[in-house]
């Protein structure tokens, strides 16, 4: 097993970057009730994909049309701003209708896009997420979006967690709530534009959603969801890296099956416990 | 002596939408006021006015500069999925003193916990705020708004959900933090009955309407027969003033139950 790791190292690497990013940040994303946004800004930023590579094949000049990746963090963060400012709740749509819609449209849309781009069937992986293809200089710049953004988080731990749990208390005492809500949006946002490269908007989704359940199911404090969470996105990422490769199986759904195998010890547990 | 809050001829709503017009009251300090009225009639307008987080459409709304809310937001908006422990969630009521990015000390915790003492609960401090009863969860939400020192305490429906005990307890505990503390309370709640035989003032709020007054000014049947529109009695039992609407006396209902 460990020699299976150290030929795939570089990839692991990555995997566990993008593991412990989405990790930290899916904390909020389950306790805030907003997983499907998660959901949402992958397949918005697959769909920003998918138009750079459209608008590529039709030749239209500029710098986002052949650079997939800032069309793509530009999309997933305009969606980020949207979801942060309320997703149109003024309009009378629900927030959760809003999430519905724009996850369908965005799907659909990076689905045609891809399907009439020139380059269409070469890039459908980028679509998908190709974790054994991340090398170090892919981890590098993993690190460089993520490690900013978890300092920002840790930095500003107090302040997020108090917008987060009572926003109309946090208004009284003279927080900025807007502000923060949409600081929280936009670190999801670019760290998800950045893995969904990588990792697909599967695998991603699952990071930011299984590790923090498995967290929420077995700690009892804050602290101890964040550990929890972290530690099973790792262990998630390990173990489905090192199974994948023997038994010749995708890697991102392996990591997800380990996910949801945690998740479910978890609830046994949980189950145990209240009893 | 300068009002703590003053509205002068205040129209508030939302966007194009006006909720109530022409308001005009002034919060004294000391005083201890229920802002009262059915749910939709402009309570929380008011208050979100006062609070800073909406602006009247017309009309002023003055706050005293350095004005500081001990906000008790109503219970089911603080959400029980959080894993988060009592004493924590009480000194969230000092996290704009403690600072941008710094974490709570020991004066913090020991500040959250002798507001925990002030309200009955120090024995609760290590517990999860989501396990606690109704009753419970309203002294911890309490204490929050109290470790920031406030000026003005604000409850919203603190009441809501509550048996007979749990709320006679509470409303008994917000009314000795007022006698005992000179603290200036602002009580938003539906259930006059409930709240006239605590506070010295009354707001009613009805559809369209506002009236404010001493409890003696508010509780009186000419008074609320013409807010309500209805014929409506104010019985006393046992000191305490109860509301009865349709001229049905208490003693009626009793032969009828």
């Amino acid at each position: 097993m460990l020699e299976t790791l150290s030929v795939f190292r570089e990839a692991l690497y990555g995997a566990l970057v993008i593991g412990i990013a989405c990790s930290v940040l899916g904390v909020y994303v389950v306790l805030k009730r907003i997983v499907f946004v998660g959901a949402a800004l992958a397949q918005l930023s697959s769909a920003g994909i998918a138009l750079a590579l459209f608008l590529g094949g039709l030749g239209v000049s500029g710098q986002l049309a052949h650079h997939p990746v800032a069309m793509s963090l530009l999309v997933t963060l305009a969606g980020a701003m949207f979801f942060g400012l309320g997703a149109g709740a003024k309009s009378g749509v629900p927030p959760d209708a809003t999430i519905g819609v724009t996850y369908a449209a965005a799907a659909a849309a990076g689905i045609l896009l891809i399907a009439k781009a020139t380059s269409g069937e070469a890039h459908d992986i980028f679509l998908q997420g190709n974790i054994l293809g991340i090398t170090r200089a892919d981890t590098l710049v993993l690190l460089a979006v993520t490690v900013p953004v978890l300092l920002i988080h840790f930095v500003f731990y107090k302040e997020f967690l108090f917008v987060s749990f009572d926003r109309e208390t946090a208004r009284t005492l003279g927080y900025r709530v807007t502000a923060w809500n949409l600081a929280l949006y936009f670190t999801l946002g670019l760290v998800i534009a950045f893995a969904m490269q990588f990792a697909g908007v599967m695998l991603v989704f699952n990071f930011l959603v299984l590790p923090a359940v498995t967290g929420l199911l077995l700690a009892r404090s804050m602290g101890g969801i964040f550990a929890v969470a972290i530690t099973s996105g790792i262990l998630a990422s390990v173990i489905g890296f090192a199974l994948s490769i023997p038994y010749d199986l995708p890697s991102g759904p392996a990591i997800i099956a380990c996910s949801s195998l945690m998740a479910l010890i978890a609830w046994c547990a949980r189950r145990l416990q209240s009893r | 002596m300068t009002p703590l809050v003053r509205f002068e001829r205040a129209t508030l709503g939302y966007g194009r939408r006006k909720v109530l017009s022409d308001i005009s009251f002034e919060i004294p300090s000391g005083d201890f006021l229920g802002l009262v009225g059915p749910n939709g009639a402009g309570k929380t307008t008011i208050l979100r006015n006062i609070l800073g987080s909406l602006a009247p459409l017309g009309g002023t709304v003055a706050v005293q500069p350095g004005l500081r809310f001990g906000y008790v937001p109503q219970r089911e908006t603080v959400d029980s999925v959080y894993p988060l422990k009592v004493v924590d969630v009480v000194m969230m009521g000092r996290y704009d003193r403690i600072g941008l990015g710094r974490r709570p000390g020991a004066d913090d915790r020991n500040r959250a916990m002798q507001a925990l003492e002030h309200v009955g609960i120090p024995h609760l401090a290590h517990r999860q705020l989501s396990a606690l009863s109704g009753g419970q969860k309203q002294r911890s939400l309490i204490a929050r708004a109290l470790v920031g020192e406030p000026t003005v305490l604000v409850l919203d429906e603190p009441t809501e959900g509550m048996d007979l005990v749990a709320t006679t307890q509470i409303l008994g505990l917000v009314r000795e933090l007022h006698d005992q503390d000179s603290l200036t309370v602002l009580m938003v709640s539906h259930a006059l009955n409930e709240v006239a035989n605590y506070v010295k003032r009354i707001a009613l709020v009805l559809e369209g309407g506002f009236r404010i007054g001493t409890v003696d000014d508010i509780m009186n049947e000419a008074t609320l027969t013409k807010m309500y529109g209805i014929p409506v009695d104010v019985e006393r039992v046992n000191g305490h003033r109860i509301v009865v609407a349709g001229g049905t006396t208490l003693q009626g209902r009793h032969d009828h139950a």
